[in-house]
């Protein structure tokens, strides 16, 4: 499996840090061997829509095997606040680089 | 544009990129205080109308008690219908609108929110001019702390309606 993977982003929930049509790039292999850290960028699947992922910040390392998620523009974010923690395994990587349009 | 970003949208012609969604909720974002406002003065509207009905006295014929119970009932039923539009409108934007952070520029957010929804069921419950007011009240509290979250000075006018109340408006820029 090839590490590096590309996202498009859509929605307001990452601004300023990430806007609607910017891509970013996720490394799926980030988590092999450290945990995610607070503040790391992280592309999730949904854990309310299987199908769907979304991207976000950890706010919190809450523990060894979940982590606490939160939109950089907090009064417009569906995160941890509205679903919980998240599963380490719903991590699909660490967003490695940022394309800005 | 980056030469990067121009990759990745070259790429995106062969195989286009998932989604990953920066995301609110459905997410339409789009509210107003404005729904629950012109509920409130609609209440108010009908507890108006309520009270300058003249009613039947002992002697009125068939033909106005038939008339006085049908104006009655409509008004009525149209405050239980708006007070109930009211309270729809006050919980999308308590529950989906404001969120915690706002509760640190707000802290009586709650309480004015909770108190108003108690106040519309008691609109709708009795014929009551105080009430419907406190209604209306609310909802202008309410568009005021939306407004103020949006950025937007309030203005405090008279409502270009029959029910003629002070009623908060966004000052547009």
């Amino acid at each position: 499996m090839f590490p590096l993977v590309r996202f498009r982003v859509e929605d307001e929930s990452m601004r300023p840090t990430l806007e609607p049509g910017d891509y970013v790039l996720v490394n799926r292999w980030a988590y092999r061997f450290q945990s995610p850290k607070r503040g790391d960028l992280v592309v999730v699947r949904d854990p309310e829509t299987m199908e769907r992922f979304l991207v976000k910040r950890v706010s919190d390392a809450a523990g060894p095997t979940q982590v606490q998620l939160a939109g950089d523009n907090l009064t417009a974010s569906r995160d941890s606040r509205a679903f919980g923690p998240v599963s380490i395994d719903r991590i699909v990587g660490k967003v490695w680089m940022r394309l800005k349009r | 544009m980056s030469l990067l970003y121009s990759l990745a949208r070259l790429l995106d012609r062969i195989s286009p990129a998932p989604i990953a969604y920066a995301h609110c909720d459905i997410p339409c974002g789009i509210y107003d205080p404005h729904h629950a406002q012109l509920a409130a003065h609609t209440v108010v509207r009908m507890v108006d109308l309520i009270n300058q009905l003249e009613k039947p006295g002992p002697n009125a014929t068939v033909e106005q008690r038939q008339e006085y119970t049908n104006k009655l009932t409509r008004y009525i039923a149209t405050k239980e219908q708006h007070s109930e539009i009211a309270k729809s409108e006050l919980r999308i934007l308590w529950a989906d609108y404001f969120k915690p952070d706002h509760l640190k520029t707000f802290p009586e957010l709650h309480d004015t929110m909770w108190k108003a929804l108690k106040t519309a069921s008691k609109a709708r419950q009795e014929i009551n001019l105080q009430a419907a007011e406190e209604l209306l009240k609310a909802t202008n509290d309410v568009a005021s702390m939306f407004w103020k979250t949006k950025g937007f000075e309030t203005i405090t006018t008279k409502a270009p309606y029959p029910t003629e109340r002070q009623t908060v408006y966004p000052k547009y820029k």
